[in-house]
């Protein structure tokens, strides 16, 4: 049992821009459970699950990392299957957090889509998505406030990721003319590894059609709250039972920090990124209640991308801090049979 | 004494973060990574930016660059401010 005092923990499942070669691959093979999960979503993508798969493992993939079509599949599949194995341990999340495509892996991990079924809608989604116009995200060192008057056209805030983090989205061309004129005017930018303009309206005619699809699965009742980065809120059942909702999430703004607040003035909590890199974590080491030291953050995967070892070392360390945390921590299982969620809330 | 503190360094940080004022670093933050303080590449490159802007000085790329801890950062500044001060007190 979880120890009384030990903080909730709190799942955060990162999204685009955490990708990179080879990510979590180190537990591949390694972790039964993790490696039934990618195995399963690797099968549901039918003929595209093998290139999928290879690419995810290789050195020199044959498809960009940074390519909507394997960015979007592989992290949500990591971000899934990583939750998979962390639940198999005997960890009992209170809340999930995912940013961008990290919520649609959230909502699997919670029970709202059976994850055959999210992995045919995240197959439908890049499909769409890799016909639309190419475009770009520019994370700046500045507010919402001082990038709004740069902002034009189809240009916009993409994600809120910190009080002064804010992600731009838009087409190329416009893309960099802006950050030209943000550099000029001091601001700090840099681009994020993205070949799509996610979260702009530059994605709203590809996603046309998405919501029939969403509209066509089942969709239940999360095991425990799923803070969404879209309201910064829990889902509600109007979110869920809404196919638009989560049609319109490629073209919707992120708004992550809100979110995080949110998450975190419902109590403190220890907060697990669950995914590649480590993003999210240093996001919310800014928040006063991690700084305080009232609320944690434990990172399962490496901060860059390196040798297998790596991974396993990591995600071996991580469960040790989670341990120390007051949760317990078991051995490895099959990994068969539905994710296990606290009596309270299951 | 040196020119320029870890406390001028955290200040500078948490206006890059936009952190409250409220929230303290702790003394053992200077010799924590950056990324295990939250600040993020993005953060760090204003971070330079702004010490570059108030002291007049263009920090070397390798050095900074080596520069994890807030300590390291604040080291690589000290050590260029020395090369530049005598040149400011001939000029002056």
């Amino acid at each position: 049992m979880t120890a009384a005092h030990a903080l909730p923990v709190a799942l955060l499942l990162p999204g685009q821009g955490s990708q990179h070669r080879r990510m979590a691959a180190g537990l591949y093979g390694h972790e039964p459970v993790f490696t039934e999960a990618m195995d399963e979503f690797f099968a549901a993508a039918g003929a595209e699950g093998g290139p999928m798969r290879d690419d995810w493992l290789a050195e020199l993939p044959v498809t960009d990392m940074d390519h909507v079509t394997r960015s979007q599949p592989l992290l949500f599949a990591v971000d899934h299957a990583l939750g998979r194995l962390v639940l198999s341990r005997g960890v009992r999340p209170a809340a999930l957090l995912g940013h961008s495509i990290g919520e649609l892996a959230g909502a699997a991990l919670a029970g709202v889509f059976d994850p055959r079924d999210a992995a045919g809608l995240v197959l439908d989604r890049i499909r769409r998505l890799a016909a639309a116009p190419p475009g770009g995200m520019l994370a700046v060192a500045a507010s919402t406030q001082e990038v709004a008057p740069y902002l034009s056209g189809d240009v916009v805030v993409g994600a809120v990721n910190a009080p002064r983090q804010t992600v731009l989205a838009g087409p190329d061309a416009p893309l960099d003319a802006i950050g030209r004129a943000l550099r000029e005017a001091g601001f700090v930018c840099r681009r994020v590894p993205s070949l799509s303009a996610f979260h702009s309206p530059v994605l709203e005619p590809a996603c046309r059609g998405a919501a029939e699809r969403f509209a066509a699965v089942r969709r239940g009742r999360p095991a425990v709250p799923v803070h969404s980065a879209y309201t910064a809120a829990p889902l509600t059942e109007s979110d869920i039972d809404d196919p638009r909702f989560w049609a319109r999430q490629p073209v919707a703004p992120v708004l992550f920090w809100p979110a995080l607040e949110g998450l975190l003035a419902t109590g403190d909590h220890l907060l697990v990124e669950v995914g590649p890199g480590q993003g999210l974590s240093q996001l919310a080491r800014r928040h006063p209640a991690v700084r305080r030291g009232s609320s944690a953050v434990v990172s399962l995967l490496p901060a860059r991308p390196g040798p297998p070892e790596a991974d396993r070392a990591a995600w071996e360390a991580a469960l040790e801090r989670i341990a120390a945390a007051g949760h317990p921590v078991g051995g490895g299982s099959d990994g068969r049979g539905r994710p296990q969620w606290s009596a309270a809330t299951g | 004494m040196s020119a320029f503190t870890t406390e001028d360094l955290f200040q500078i940080m948490r206006e890059c973060a936009g952190e409250e004022e409220s929230v303290e670093l702790s003394a053992a933050a200077a010799d924590q990574e950056f990324s295990l303080l939250g600040y993020d590449s993005l953060a760090l490159m204003e971070a330079i930016s702004r010490v570059e802007r108030r002291f007049g000085i263009e920090l070397p790329e390798d050095t900074i660059g080596e520069a994890l801890t807030p300590a390291a950062f604040v080291g690589a500044v000290n050590a260029e401010l020395a090369v530049r001060t005598p040149a400011v007190e001939a000029a002056g």
